[in-house]
C-alpha cells in the first residue's frame, strides 16, 4: 500500500507542478511568518530580560516610588535591611546624563558596591591597571565596555557629565566586564550621584534579597502594609508579565495575520487537492474498484495534503529563521510596533516552538485536504468510472442556506459585542472568521439569484452557456468565488481599517500639534538657564506653552502610565486636549486629571469619577474631568494641569515647549534656538516635520500589511485560474459537444472567461460586503479591544472599487488560462473517448 | 490459482429497483460460473447487465439475493464497502471497454496495482508482471507510458492487469467495444486463453455476436429475467 501511496503522490506531483509548488509555498509562507514572529519576540523578550537582569540583577523584590520623580526615603531603606527576613537591600539611583556634549543621554546608575555585590553583580565596577584614581567610592564612574566603544574613550579618560544646565568632570576609572554588547551604562557610586543629581535623603530603588525560607508573598503583603501609599514592592515576576504584556496585544495581532497567510495556504491546498481529485476521478474510481478501500481513498488525499505540508512547514521553518535574523539584525527585536527599539536580540531556535510551527504547517495542509478527501472518499465507484466526477450542485436547500447564514450573522454580531477575554480580541477574531464563514457559505444562492433570471433571458449563445453554467452554483465555480471572496473581504477590511485608522491620526494630530515649533530634552528637563532666557521679553515668540513628563505605576503588571503636565486651562482644557466625549466641570476644591482614551479602557475609569494618584508619596484624590484621545501612548496618560500638579507637591521641571513665533519671525525663532539645541543636545521640529515623521512612521508599521494583502489577492486569483481550469477539464466532453454543435473555439474560449468573469464578480461583490463589515469590525472591536485606540469607520470608496475593478480584470486574464484550455480541447478525440 | 472444484461465482436471487421510481430492474437472477469457464452476458441497451455487472463487484447494492465469489463463504451483498473491497482486491480482475489504465504510472506499475492491493508479497511482483507482459505481447513494454500505447495495447495491460494477482473471477464490460475487428478479435483471444490457463470463471458483459459466440455459454438478461 505505501508503494502505491508513494507512487501517486509522485505522479501528481509531476502532472501538476506548478499548482503543487505554489501550494506548498503559501504553506511555507504562512509558518514563516508565524515562526519569524515567534523567533523575534522570544528573542526580544529574552534579550530584555538580559538586559533588565544585568541593570536590575536578580532581587526578589524591588521596593521603588509609584511615581518616577518620586524616591525610596532613606529612612525606609534601613527598615527594610533591619528585617530579618531581608538578606540584603541594595539601593540605587538611576539618572539620564549626557557624555561629552553627545546628543542622546545614557543612563546612570548610583550603587552601593558592597550591597550590590550580592543582588546585581553583573554591574560591578572592574578597576583598569592603568587608572591612577582611588576607585569608585572616591567618585569615578565606570562605563559598559560597549559605551566606551560608542565613545570612543578608553578607562582613564577625563568625561564631562551633563544634565540640564548643569556639567560636572569625572574620569572613567575602569569597565563593567559584565555588561552585554547592549548595555550603554555608566555606574558610580550612589552617594556621589545623590550629591550631584539627588535626591537627597532618597534613593531611587531599594532591590531586596530575601533570606531563602522567607515566603515572597507573604513578606510583600506584609512590608506592602507598613510602606507608605506612594511607594511599591515589585515581585520579579511582575518585571516578567509587564515585559510580556507590553507587546502582548501587537504580537497576537502580527499572529492573526501569519494564520491569515497559513489559512490562504490551506485554501491553496483545498483548491488544489480539489481540482486535483476532480481530475483523477476516474482513476481513484477505479482503483476502488480494483479493491482500494473508501478510508485508503480518503486518505491517500490526506497523504498527498501531507506531502505538500511537510515541504511547506520545512521550507517555513527555514525562511522563517532567515526572516527573524534578518529582521533582527536590520530593525532589532522590535517587531515594528517599538516596543523593544535598540537591542538587537540573537535568534536561538527552541525544540518545541520548532515542532509546534512544523506541525501547524502541516495541520493547515490536512484541513485544505480534508473535504477534497471526503469528496473522494464518497464518489460512487460505479458513476465516477463511468462519468468522471460528479459535482454535487445542492448539498443544502436554499432555505437551509438563508437560515445558516442568518444564524451566522446573529452569532457575529453577538461575537463582536462581546469584551475582551484575556485582554485579547479573541470573539472579535472568531466573529472576523464567522463574516467569512456567511460569505461563503452564501455564494451560491447570490448566484443563482444573481443570474437564474439573466440565464431565462436571450443571450448570445457563449454569453448563455456560461450564465446558465455559474447560474447553477456548480461546485468549483463556489470554490472559485470563495478564495475571491475571502482574499478580497480580508483585502478590502484592511484598506478600510488602515484608512480609518490615518484619518483618524491625521485629525489627532491636527489637535496634538496646535503651535508652529516643539523643542524638546532628550529625557532629561530643559536648562533653566533657556527657560529665564525665554521668560524675558527680548524673544521672537508670541506665545511659549511649557510641558513635563512623568511615569506612574498604577497596576505592577502593567506597563507605567504616562503622567503628562501642561499648562492647560481648567476651565478650557478642550483647547488642547481632543476629547472623545462632554468635559465635566470639576468640583472647585478638587484637583482635576483629563485621562487618555488607554487609561480609560484599560483601568475603567469613566468622566465625573475619581482617581487616586500616586504622586510624591502619597495618593493623591483627583477628579477625572473627560477622557481624550491619545494614538501615542498604548497604555494610558493622565494629563493634569500646571497648577494642580503644583498644588500637589509636584515640582515642574519642563522637559518640553510649545513655541509659537512672532508673526513673520518663524526664521528668527528657529536662530534663536539654535544655539540652546547645539548646547544642550535638545531637538528642535517644527509642527509639519512632526506630523510627517508621525505619518510615515504610521504607513511603515502598516506595510507588512499591503504585502500580506497582494498574496491573498494572488492566491485568489491563482484560486481562480486552477479550479476554472479543472472546471473545463471537468466539463470536456460538454464543451467538445459544444464544439460539434457549431461553437467555434473563439466562442468556447469566450463563455469560459465569461464564466471567471461572472465569478470573479460574484466573489468581489460579496467580498465587499464581507470586508466592509470585517473592517467595521477590525475598526471598531479589534482596534480598542487590543490597543484601546477607538476611531470612526471610514471607507475609501475609491480605492476599494479601483481595487475590485483591477481584481476583476486580474480575474478576467486569469480565466484566459483556462480559456485556452478550452480552445485547445480536442473536440473529436474527447468525444470519441469514453474516459 | 482457484480451486477448481468448486463455482467461481453463484448468484442466487438477486434483485435489483430502479433507486427513484421503485421499478424493478431485474429479480430473480439464479446463475453460476464454474472454474475456466466462460459466460457471456448480452441483452438490450438498458435492460441492466451493467447494473447486474456492478451489483456482482459490489459496486452497487442489490436490493436482495446473494453474491458469492470463489471459495469464500462471503456474501458480497451483505458485506460493507470496506469489506467488498477487499473481496474485489483479492478475487476479482476487471477489464473494461474504455481500458481504464492509469496514465500517470508505468505499464509495470499498473500491472503491479492489483498485486499491491492483494498484498501479494513484493518479491512475487516483478516476476509476475515480467511473465504476464510476455504472456499478453507486451514484452519490453514495462517502462513505457500508457500515453506511448495503442487501443489495443492498452487493453492487453489490462487484461495483464486484471489477471496479474490470479482472481477467482473476472468481469469485463465490453472489453472489445473500443477497438477495431482485428484488434478485438485478437484481444479476445488473448482473454479468453488467459482465462482458461488460470482456471479463473469469467463473466463478459457484450452487444457482440462473434464475442458471445467465443464463450462457453450465452445468458440473456430480459425484462422477465435471465434467460
Amino acid at each position: 500500500m505505501n508503494t502505491l501511496a508513494w507512487w501517486l503522490i509522485r505522479a501528481q506531483f509531476r502532472t501538476r507542478r506548478t499548482a503543487t509548488l505554489l501550494s506548498m509555498l503559501a504553506i511555507a509562507l504562512g509558518v514563516a511568518l508565524g515562526y519569524a514572529i515567534h523567533l523575534i519576540n522570544d528573542a526580544a523578550l529574552a534579550d530584555f530580560g538580559r538586559a533588565m537582569k544585568t541593570v536590575q540583577g536578580d532581587p526578589d523584590a524591588v521596593v521603588g516610588a509609584r511615581d518616577s520623580a518620586g524616591g525610596v526615603p532613606v529612612a525606609t531603606i534601613n527598615a527594610i535591611a533591619s528585617d530579618p527576613a531581608v538578606l540584603v537591600v541594595a539601593p540605587v539611583i538611576e539618572t539620564r546624563v549626557r557624555v561629552n556634549s553627545v546628543r542622546t543621554p545614557v543612563r546612570l546608575i548610583g550603587l552601593d558596591v558592597f550591597s550590590a555585590a550580592a543582588v546585581m553583580p553583573w554591574l560591578l565596577p572592574r578597576q583598569d591597571d592603568r587608572s591612577t584614581t582611588g576607585g569608585i567610592l572616591d567618585g569615578d564612574v565606570y562605563a559598559s565596555p560597549s559605551l566606551l566603544a560608542k565613545l570612543g574613550l578608553q578607562a582613564g579618560a577625563t568625561v564631562t557629565l551633563a544634565r540640564g544646565d548643569r556639567e560636572w568632570l569625572t574620569k572613567i576609572a575602569g569597565d563593567l566586564p559584565a555588561t552585554g554588547p547592549d548595555d550603554l551604562l555608566l555606574v558610580a557610586d550612589i552617594a556621589w550621584v545623590q550629591e550631584r543629581f539627588g535626591p537627597n535623603e532618597a534613593v531611587g530603588e531599594g532591590r531586596v534579597r530575601l533570606a531563602p525560607e522567607v515566603d515572597l508573598a507573604t513578606w510583600r503583603t506584609a512590608l506592602q502594609a507598613r510602606l507608605p501609599p506612594g511607594l511599591l514592592v515589585r515581585a520579579a515576576e511582575d518585571d516578567r508579565t509587564r515585559v510580556s504584556n507590553l507587546s502582548r496585544a501587537y504580537r497576537v495581532n502580527l499572529n492573526v495575520l501569519a494564520l491569515v497567510a497559513l489559512l490562504t495556504g490551506a485554501f491553496l491546498v483545498f483548491a488544489t487537492q480539489l481540482t486535483a481529485i476532480a481530475q483523477r476521478s476516474t482513476q481513484f474510481a477505479l482503483l476502488g474498484v480494483l479493491g482500494l478501500s473508501p478510508r485508503m481513498r480518503l486518505l491517500q488525499v490526506l497523504l498527498e495534503g501531507l506531502a505538500i505540508g511537510i515541504p511547506g512547514a520545512v521550507v517555513g521553518l527555514g525562511l522563517g529563521y532567515a526572516l527573524a535574523f534578518a529582521f533582527t539584525q536590520i530593525l532589532g527585536g522590535d517587531l515594528g510596533g517599538g516596543y523593544f527599539s535598540g537591542s538587537t536580540p540573537s535568534i536561538v531556535p527552541q525544540p518545541a516552538p520548532l515542532l509546534g510551527f512544523l506541525a501547524l504547517g502541516c495541520v493547515a495542509s490536512l484541513a485544505g485536504a480534508l473535504y477534497p478527501a471526503y469528496l473522494n472518499r464518497v464518489q460512487p465507484l460505479a458513476q465516477a468510472l463511468k462519468t468522471g466526477f460528479a459535482q454535487s450542485r445542492a448539498a443544502f436547500s436554499a432555505r437551509s442556506r438563508w437560515l445558516l447564514a442568518a444564524l451566522l450573522a446573529l452569532a457575529a454580531f453577538v461575537l463582536a459585542q462581546m469584551p475582551p477575554l484575556f485582554e485579547l480580541p479573541l470573539a472579535g477574531y472568531a466573529a472576523i472568521a464567522l463574516v467569512l464563514m456567511i460569505g461563503v457559505s452564501s455564494a451560491p444562492l447570490f448566484t443563482r439569484a444573481l443570474f437564474g433570471w439573466l440565464a431565462k433571458r436571450r443571450l448570445p449563445a457563449a454569453q448563455q452557456i456560461a450564465i446558465q453554467n455559474v447560474a447553477q452554483a456548480p461546485l468549483m465555480a463556489q470554490v472559485a468565488a470563495s478564495g475571491l471572496i475571502i482574499s478580497f473581504a480580508l483585502t478590502a477590511s484592511m484598506v478600510i481599517m488602515v484608512a480609518s485608522f490615518r484619518v483618524a491620526v491625521d485629525h489627532w494630530l491636527d489637535h496634538v500639534l496646535p503651535a508652529p515649533l516643539y523643542l524638546r530634552g532628550k529625557a532629561t528637563p530643559l536648562p533653566q538657564e533657556l527657560l529665564d532666557a525665554l521668560a524675558g521679553t527680548q524673544t521672537p515668540f508670541a506665545r511659549i506653552e511649557r510641558s513635563a513628563q512623568e511615569t506612574l505605576v498604577i497596576d505592577p503588571q502593567r506597563p507605567s502610565v504616562a503622567l503628562l503636565v501642561r499648562e492647560l486651562e481648567r476651565d478650557n482644557p478642550a483647547a488642547r486636549l481632543p476629547f472623545t466625549g462632554p468635559v465635566v466641570a470639576p468640583p472647585a476644591d478638587m484637583p482635576v486629571v483629563w485621562i487618555s482614551e488607554p487609561m480609560h479602557e484599560i483601568y475603567r475609569i469613566a468622566p465625573g469619577q475619581t482617581l487616586r494618584l500616586p504622586l510624591r508619596g502619597h495618593d493623591v484624590e483627583v477628579f477625572v474631568g473627560g477622557v481624550w484621545r491619545d494614538y501615542s501612548r498604548q497604555f494610558g496618560a493622565v494629563a493634569i494641569g500646571r497648577d494642580d500638579f503644583v498644588r500637589l507637591g509636584g515640582r515642574f521641571a519642563p522637559s518640553e515647549l510649545a513655541l509659537w513665533p512672532l508673526p513673520g519671525q518663524e526664521r528668527l525663532a528657529s536662530d534663536w534656538l539654535a544655539p540652546w539645541t547645539d548646547r544642550y543636545g535638545l531637538e528642535l521640529a517644527d509642527s509639519l516635520e512632526i506630523r510627517q515623521l508621525s505619518l510615515s512612521i504610521f504607513d511603515k508599521s502598516f506595510a507588512v500589511t499591503y504585502a500580506l494583502e497582494a498574496a491573498a489577492m494572488l492566491i485568489g486569483l491563482f484560486g481562480l485560474a486552477v479550479t476554472l481550469a479543472a472546471s473545463v477539464w471537468l466539463r470536456a466532453r460538454e464543451l467538445a459537444t459544444l464544439g460539434a454543435l457549431g461553437f467555434d473555439r473563439r466562442m468556447l474560449g469566450r463563455a469560459v472567461m465569461v464564466e471567471g468573469a461572472l465569478i470573479a464578480l460574484v466573489g468581489l461583490l460579496i467580498g465587499l460586503a464581507c470586508g466592509v463589515a470585517i473592517g467595521g469590525i477590525l475598526t471598531h472591536v479589534i482596534n480598542p479591544q487590543a490597543f484601546h485606540w477607538r476611531m470612526a469607520l471610514t471607507i475609501p470608496w475609491p480605492a476599494v472599487i479601483a481595487g475590485a475593478l483591477l481584481t476583476l480584470a486580474a480575474a478576467i486574464v486569469a480565466s484566459r488560462y483556462a480559456a485556452r484550455q478550452a480552445t485547445r480541447l480536442p473536440v473529436a478525440r474527447v468525444l470519441a473517448s469514453a474516459d | 490459482m482457484p480451486n477448481s472444484s468448486c463455482p467461481m461465482l453463484a448468484v442466487a436471487d438477486l434483485a435489483k429497483r430502479y433507486a427513484d421510481v421503485g421499478r424493478p430492474l431485474f429479480s430473480g437472477i439464479d446463475f453460476a460460473v464454474a472454474a475456466g469457464e466462460i459466460v457471456a452476458l448480452v441483452g438490450e441497451s438498458g435492460i441492466g447487465k451493467s447494473t447486474l455487472l456492478n451489483c456482482i463487484a459490489g459496486l452497487e447494492t442489490a436490493d436482495c439475493g446473494s453474491v458469492h465469489i470463489g471459495p469464500h463463504a462471503l456474501d458480497m451483498v451483505r458485506l460493507d464497502e470496506a469489506a467488498r473491497a477487499a473481496l474485489r482486491a483479492r478475487n476479482i480482475g476487471f477489464v473494461f471497454q474504455a481500458f481504464h489504465v492509469l496514465p500517470t504510472l508505468t505499464v509495470a506499475q499498473n500491472i503491479i496495482v492489483p498485486l499491491l492491493l492483494a498484498r501479494v508479497p513484493s518479491g512475487e511482483h516483478a516476476t509476475r508482471t515480467q511473465a504476464l507482459l510476455e504472456r499478453v505481447g507486451l514484452a519490453g513494454f514495462a517502462d513505457r507510458w500508457p500515453a506511448s500505447l495503442s487501443g489495443g495495447e492498452l487493453q492487453r495491460v489490462a487484461i495483464a492487469r486484471a489477471l496479474v494477482h490470479r482472481p477467482a473471477l473476472i468481469l469485463a464490460d465490453e472489453p472489445t467495444g473500443n477497438l477495431d475487428p482485428r484488434t478485438a478479435s485478437d484481444v479476445l483471444s488473448l482473454l479468453l486463453e488467459r482465462v482458461r490457463e488460470q482456471r479463473a470463471g469469467a463473466l463478459i458483459v457484450t452487444h457482440s455476436q462473434h464475442v458471445a459466440q467465443c464463450c462457453d455459454r450465452v445468458l440473456t438478461l430480459t425484462a422477465n429475467g435471465l434467460a
